[in-house]
């Protein structure tokens, strides 16, 4: 048996694992001790594996390439020779017909890695001629990226997840650790033992509410008004830190007038807080010697988010708890390598290394790089611009890599309305999804485990992750890079590596913040944070250093708004607001670990909606029954959780499931700045059915039918 | 001292990974692959309310209900903790009922016969289902080896001494300064 050293595929926590493998198979998966697990794993580290043997439970695995010669035909396996010239001459035929900005990409934040994404954004800036490239940070962490740019000057975590446990105090705001990074939460279980505050501020008795010495529940889309009034006790208590705001800090004064009328008093019929709480919980932040800031989706899938994540980033900072170990803001990025799609620069308005579009000398050093005369200066299109781009007929090709956008996207009805209008959707993924039911062109690829990459974790870690097998024999698959590296040179822009070293290092000699960031310093356990410009530097846990912020003027901007509420109202017809939340057991569009035996035997179709008592006894809904929750856009079934751990008013779903889709009934409402949509606020309402023999039946029938239609089409 | 698994509340995260380690640890040479909804059948339960996430388990009783009702003596103390003899078991239940602490349950496993070196499946036979600290099982129960927060542990004599040890010596610091009567 062998052991290779590789990184979870999941979460963004960066845990190293061993994967045990025999006879060209894997076998098990055990902890390896990486910088931030230090050789724990949560259960999809520890089971999350087996897709890798193409078990079908839930979808299976592409193994060659397909092309549907036209709309309504079938797909059809052809060779890669095909499918490469099929696809290349209808990209070209567009981009020469409409222009270069009416095709759409996508980097992928998953199992495929930084160097692929690399690949990806390149393919689309020296090829194609556009910046319409984005990650699924836009329906995620966008928001965190937008707001800390502008107040920091850096979109990411601040500090370690190491550094969680040495921190005297913790805001949990809109983050559940527990479900999304249960890494993660042992850090903040560590800071407890060794006598940390712990303040959440959930509108759910999230795992960290229980052991917190303040809890918030806050009303749903109320975050604005509660940081606000943190801020107001914070300035008219005189709790914040004058000298570190004169002199490391701009834009106090407007801040100042703008928090002025949000007392704890004045936001309690917003938050439903009683004033007293508030107060006492921004006093034991602003008391502790050192304190952290932890958001996650609670924060930014609304659409007022860029303003909230601003106005923690202001609380941080005027309480001086920045540029130094252990304390700092947060923001724990989901999927595994978000964090790289955006380092990689598959994000519409920058390049590989953060240098902004419109920064005319960047775009000079990438275009002599690239061999280019140019590269596009407007930002290009987000991810939640597609589909209104689509309408407008701006967009008419997507080439979507390693994402699952008729699963993840809000109000699913429209996305599939809009993307039949398409003339060339291209899918490059490991699985059928339900985005690769409708593609025109299938381009199948090795999964994690079957190539190695750089992966960037959720604190800006750089870790290697290594080959642990080949792909089957009969599978006929390419890497990532090489598959854009053949669309490359078919549309006439050679294109070659040999591996993915030969990246990785194309890329450092392009980018400052990684320059140091070596394959050899990353060997094994290696980790190196960016910023690492040199091959001397070891890397950077916390940013900041002497106080000086990556902002043009060098001091951290100060930011607060008026609160905002959610777009979509609750009323007679639809009474509750739709949160939509994570599962521990299962990542992103469940493609992976709906294949994992040990992850579908804890959670399976049809998912549920979490309800509390009041409300199942209000609409006569019976705990683990069958029920139709619906929306203005859609209805889906479902089981009922009722659960006292949720607000009454508020029903909550997880976004994996193929059946109970939530996002067949979320709203298409955006932050104006990130474009994030408001996955946290939609008004719908739950009907009991009442016979339930027939309604479990049904389950059973759309399910089957569903994988069988997908093992067709895969099998084409 | 019968030995059991001790679970702290304030450091469980309600993620079940226990669960599933507790099944594939007595699933034989059967992979992760061999597990299933319908079978999936962990001896311990994380359980949820509002207040508490916590995984809950056999105690491994000193005066067992369950060893004092089972009317086939299938139930035993053996090697520090409570043990059930499968091949004894009639699936009657009276241990379900007798346990508490719900931490045993009757299931039926499908059985399987011998005859003249050819094994054949031969119906379903019931088992009482329950902790057995992965007594097959080297390096000792499979669920604590996996928890990513360590909240479980296994208490034998020495652990149980050295906890209270550690509260005696805390609660004797605690009256050191209490004034004189």
């Amino acid at each position: 048996m062998e052991k290779v050293i590789t990184v979870c595929p999941y979460c963004g926590s960066g845990c190293k694992i061993n994967l045990l493998v025999k006879n060209g198979k894997v076998v098990g998966a055990e902890g390896a001790n990486g910088v931030t697990n230090q050789g724990e794993l949560c259960l999809k580290g520890y089971y999350g594996w087996d897709f890798l043997n193409d078990t079908k439970l839930l979808t299976p695995r592409l193994k060659r390439p397909m092309i549907r010669r036209q709309r309504g035909a079938e797909l059809e396996a052809v060779s890669w020779d095909e499918a490469i010239d099929f696809a290349a001459s209808r990209l070209k035929a567009i981009k020469e017909k409409y222009g270069p900005d009416s095709i759409m990409l996508t980097g992928s934040s998953r199992g495929t890695g930084n160097e692929s994404n690399y690949v990806a954004q390149k393919f689309a800036r020296a090829v194609i001629g556009t910046n319409n490239i984005d990650c699924c940070a836009r329906v995620c962490h966008g928001p965190s990226v937008a707001g800390l740019m502008v107040t920091l000057g850096n979109g990411a975590m601040s500090n370690s997840i190491c550094e969680i446990e040495d921190t005297k105090c913790i805001l949990v705001f809109g983050y559940n650790a527990a479900d999304s990074h249960p890494i993660v939460a042992r850090r903040i279980l560590k800071a407890k033992e060794k006598g940390a505050k712990i303040i959440v501020c959930d509108p759910r008795i999230i795992e960290t509410a229980r052991i917190a010495d303040l809890y918030l529940p806050l009303k749903n889309g109320s975050n604005m008004a509660l940081v606000n009034a943190f801020a107001n006790v914070l300035i008219n208590e005189n709790l914040y830190k004058p000298d570190f705001v004169a002199n490391y800090a701009e834009g106090f004064e407007e801040y100042k007038a703008m928090v002025a009328k949000y007392t704890p008093e004045y936001t309690a019929e917003i938050t439903g807080l009683d004033p007293q709480l508030v107060r006492e919980a921004i006093r034991m932040y602003a008391a502790a010697p050192s304190a952290t800031i932890l958001w996650g989706m609670g924060v930014t899938q609304w659409g007022q988010a860029v303003d909230v994540v601003k106005g923690l980033s202001s609380l941080a900072t005027i309480t001086g708890n920045l540029a130094r170990p252990n304390v700092g803001v947060g923001p724990v990025r989901g999927q595994n390598n978000v964090q790289g799609a955006c380092d990689m620069g598959a994000l519409p308005n920058t390049l590989p290394g953060y240098y902004y579009v419109t920064d005319a000398a960047a775009r000079e050093k990438f275009a002599k790089a690239w061999g280019v005369p140019s590269i596009p200066a407007e930002k290009g299109y987000g991810l939640t611009d597609v589909p209104h781009k689509i309408h407008e007929g701006k967009l008419k090709a997507n080439y979507i890599f390693g994402e699952d956008p008729l699963q993840t996207e809000p109000d699913l009805g429209m996305m599939r309305r809009e993307f039949e209008k398409l003339e060339l959707i291209i899918v490059q993924d490991i699985f059928m999804t339900k985005t690769a039911m409708v593609a025109d062109v299938i381009f199948p690829a090795t999964s994690w485990g079957e190539h190695e990459n750089v992966f960037s974790s959720a604190d800006r870690g750089f870790q290697r992750c290594y080959k642990a097998i080949d792909p089957p024999a009969d599978y006929d698959v390419k890497h990532d890079w090489e598959i854009h590296s053949l669309m490359a040179t078919a549309m006439g822009y050679p294109m070659h590596y040999n591996n993915a070293q030969e990246i990785w290092d194309e890329l450092r000699g392009l980018c400052h913040l990684y320059a140091g960031a070596t394959y050899e310093k990353m060997a094994g356990l290696g980790y190196v944070q960016w910023p690492c410009e040199t091959e001397e530097d070891p890397g950077t846990p916390w940013l900041y250093k002497g106080n000086k912020f990556d902002t043009p003027s060098g001091k951290a901007l100060l930011f607060a708004a008026e609160w905002r509420a959610p777009l979509e109202k609750v009323d007679a017809d639809y009474p509750l607001g739709l949160c939509t939340v994570r599962e521990v057991g299962h990542y992103s569009c469940r493609s992976m670990t709906g294949n994992c035996s040990a992850l579908q035997t804890l959670a399976d179709e049809p998912g549920f909606v979490q309800i509390h008592p009041d409300d199942a006894r209000k609409f006569g809904i019976a705990d683990q029954s069958l029920v139709w929750v619906s929306s203005r856009r859609g209805k889906v079934i479902t089981r009922a959780n009722v659960n006292d751990r949720v607000n009454a008013g508020a029903v909550y779903m997880t976004y994996q499931w193929w059946i109970g889709a939530c996002n067949e009934l979320t709203v298409d409402h955006l932050d104006p700045i990130s474009k994030t949509p408001e996955y946290k606020y939609s008004a719908v309402k739950v009907e009991a059915i009442a016979d339930q023999v027939w309604a479990e039946n049904h389950v059973v029938e759309v399910y089957g039918k569903m994988k069988s239609d997908m093992r067709k089409a895969a099998l084409a | 001292m019968n030995r059991f698994i001790f679970a702290e509340p304030s450091k469980c995260i309600g993620c079940r990974t226990c669960e599933v380690a507790c099944v594939l640890s007595h699933s034989g040479a059967a992979g992760v692959e061999a597990l299933s909804s319908a079978s999936f059948a962990p001896r311990l339960r994380v359980v949820k309310s509002q207040e508490i996430s916590v995984p809950v388990t056999c105690r491994h009783c000193e005066d067992a209900p369950c060893v004092n009702a089972c009317p086939n003596a299938a139930i035993v103390y053996r090697n520090n903790s409570v043990q059930v003899l499968q091949d004894r078991c009639v699936g009657c239940k009276t241990c379900v009922m007798a346990c508490p602490f719900g931490a045993m349950d009757v299931i039926n496993v499908p059985a399987t016969k011998t005859y003249a070196g050819v094994t054949l499946t031969h119906g379903l036979k019931a088992e009482a289902h329950k902790c057995d600290l992965c007594a097959e099982r080297e390096l000792g129960p499979a669920c604590i080896s996996v928890c990513p927060t360590k909240a479980l542990h296994v208490f034998d004599r020495a652990a149980m001494d050295l906890t209270l040890r550690r509260r005696q010596e805390r609660a004797a610091l605690e009256a050191a300064g209490t004034p004189s009567l």
